[in-house]
């Protein structure tokens, strides 16, 4: 099994308008066109616990930026953050030189949840019509064929989703995220539970849509993928701890691989 | 507002239920069973037999002057009538004195007791005054007539609350799913405002509450042949107004629950009151000040009000009385949908 790449499929969409409504922190002061997401200085507290404290992260267009970290280090929260799902208590964000809600009204972010959020009810089709119906996805067949075809699930169009392996929803997520051929695409731990294989095919396709031009920002804490991204952001307790490629950082740790140069760069950051 | 948006989001709940056959069955179905049920148990307007024992000898002209009436005699002696009445072979026991007669009852049921006393009195009245009671009672009927039964006058009652009920718990449940399922969240990272979302929902569900509100008013119009004088599209519209409130309040009540099984613990709690304080049970005007207070912000209560002047007095929707029911039932669905949409903005930010 293997996904096609098709890169001309992928046309990132163009310039978010204002949003009048939108409710987030303000924009960072001057936008530089080649940063998808800038970050500056964020800050977010449930309650008593610190999710981001400070976080400070720049992401470049048709970049693979990889938010590494432990579980409950902020990576998600980050992730809904750009989404427009969470407001931060302060900092200034910008999300392709707007605002995340902005940007997400204008239907630029794909956003892919880490189990995949769908209707089991429903078949594969009957899913992506839904999702590509609220992003205003124009010639939404073409676009569903096409979407299927790159997680090569077409055969299945008809199947519902309650009926399909753990594996199989995570490739409709994926087709769903990808419909309205998004400019950033969030992708929340992607590959948990996906066979190696598979977990392969992801990244191959990862890459296939970063060289078309579109950014990606993919959190996970499986450090044999981190290698696979341009750019990694080591994230503990809401903070941003090293930045840089793989290379760069297992150097900067004087550390024999990216794992121990985590532990080694986490334990000077305590 | 995106009406493209909006109209998807409706698609789906349709697709959703279309899909689920058992509970697109269940919705149509279970009502019906029900009112069935209610139907048996209170359609009859024929009252029950009264078994009244007397102790000792009884005059023949009590015999005589208790015939045509619904009070069966018989005579026993003082234990065995006891007994009778212990073991519910009888209902009342009467022991005439010299100027005076002793009614002895089982007691154990208060309803059952006052009706039992009220015949036993009427009989005993009758037989004083040695006239039939009809010869100086005559009833006339501003509303309803003989042939009433208890389900015409409960029947604008159920169906309000037979459409609230079953389409609250389905609107709750379902959009409760949305919120643990990971869903909402994924829906809420689009182009879809919580505005459209709501709306949708509510265009969605009101389609499936429409047609079981039609269902369960067919039903006790044309099969349980509940008697009623008003319009039954002016029922209808009552109706509707009522169950897209309880979709709209059902949105609203799932954002308390964290999963299905409080969901369904919120049933009790928040129709309960409801069916108890909306005249279902008792007359709202007979309910203590704090009662009648509750409910007065309860939406099945202006649903009763509303359906039983069109049902037993006939009133036309344009009477002022209806028209502020329907209007106070559309403020409580604007109103919850509302909620609906701050419940969503709580969860996420």
């Amino acid at each position: 099994m293997s996904i096609p790449v098709r890169l001309s499929a992928h046309q990132p969409r163009g310039r978010i308008p204002d949003d009048p409504n939108a409710r987030d922190v303000p924009p960072c002061r001057s936008l530089v066109a080649s940063l998808a997401v800038e970050a500056r200085e964020v800050r977010k507290r449930f309650g008593p616990v610190t999710a981001l404290d400070g976080l400070t992260v720049t992401i470049n267009a048709g970049e693979i930026y990889g938010l590494l970290g432990p579980n409950g280090s902020g990576k998600t929260t980050f992730i809904r953050t750009l989404a427009g799902l969470v407001r931060p208590d302060s900092g200034a964000l910008t999300v392709l030189g707007a605002s995340p809600r902005a940007a997400v009204a204008a239907g630029v972010i794909g956003y892919m949840t880490q189990t995949a959020a769908l209707y089991g009810e429903l078949s594969v089709d009957e899913n992506l019509r839904f999702f590509a119906a609220l992003e205003g996805v124009r010639e939404a067949d073409a676009r569903i064929i096409e979407a299927l075809r790159q997680v090569d699930l077409l055969d299945r169009r008809a199947s519902a989703v309650n009926t399909l392996s753990g594996g199989m929803r995570s490739r409709v997520s994926l087709a769903a995220t990808l419909l309205h051929q998004p400019r950033l695409l969030l992708l929340d731990e992607p590959t948990v539970g996906i066979d190696p294989s598979l977990r392969r095919e992801f990244w191959e396709h990862f890459r296939s849509l970063a060289s078309a031009g579109v950014t990606l920002l993919v959190s996970s804490h499986v450090m044999d993928e981190a290698t696979r991204c341009d750019r990694l952001g080591l994230i503990r307790a809401g903070r941003l701890l090293a930045e840089g490629t793989s290379d760069e950082l297992v150097a900067r740790a004087g550390a024999q691989d990216l794992e121990a140069a985590f532990i080694a760069l986490s334990a000077a950051a305590a | 507002m995106n009406a493209k948006r909006v109209g998807a989001v409706a698609r789906r709940i349709v697709l959703q239920f279309r899909h689920d056959r058992r509970s697109l069955g269940l919705l149509f179905v279970a009502p019906v069973i029900v009112l069935t049920l209610v139907g048996a148990l209170w359609g009859s307007s024929a009252t029950s037999t009264v078994r009244v024992v007397s102790v000792g000898d009884v005059d023949p002209q009590l015999y005589e002057s208790l015939r045509g009436t619904n009070i069966e005699l018989s005579a026993l002696d003082r234990d065995a009538g006891l007994e009778a009445l212990r073991t519910g072979r009888a209902d009342a026991m009467i022991e005439f004195r010299e100027n005076s007669a002793n009614v002895t009852v089982e007691g154990s049921d208060p309803t059952r007791t006052s009706q039992i006393i009220g015949q036993v009195e009427a009989a005993l009245t009758h037989l004083i005054l040695d006239v039939p009671l009809t010869a100086f009672v005559k009833v006339s009927y501003l509303y309803g007539g003989p042939d009433y039964s208890l389900l015409d006058y409960l029947a604008p009652v159920l169906i309000a609350v037979f459409a609230y009920f079953f389409i609250f718990i389905l609107s709750t449940v379902s959009f409760l799913r949305e919120r643990t399922s990971g869903t909402l969240e994924r829906l809420l990272a689009s182009p879809l405002t919580r505005g459209e979302l709501v709306t949708g929902y509510l265009a969605g569900f009101a389609i499936f509450a429409l047609l079981q509100a039609l269902v369960i008013l067919a039903f006790t119009v044309f099969v349980l042949k509940v008697q009623y004088r008003g319009n039954l599209a002016t029922i209808f519209v009552v109706e509707a107004v009522l169950v897209v409130g309880a979709v709209s309040l059902g949105l609203a009540i799932s954002a308390f629950a964290r999963n299905e099984l409080q969901a369904v613990q919120f049933v009790p709690l928040i129709l309960v009151p409801q069916i108890f304080l909306s005249g279902l049970l008792v007359p709202v005007d007979q309910l203590n000040d704090v009662l009648h207070a509750l409910s007065t912000v309860m939406p099945l209560t202006y649903a009763n009000e509303a359906l039983r002047s069109v049902m037993v007095k006939g009133y036309a929707l344009t009477d002022p009385l209806i028209l502020r029911d329907i209007g106070i039932l559309a403020a409580f669905a604007v109103l919850m949908a509302g909620a609906a949409v701050g419940s969503i903005h709580r969860e996420v930010a």
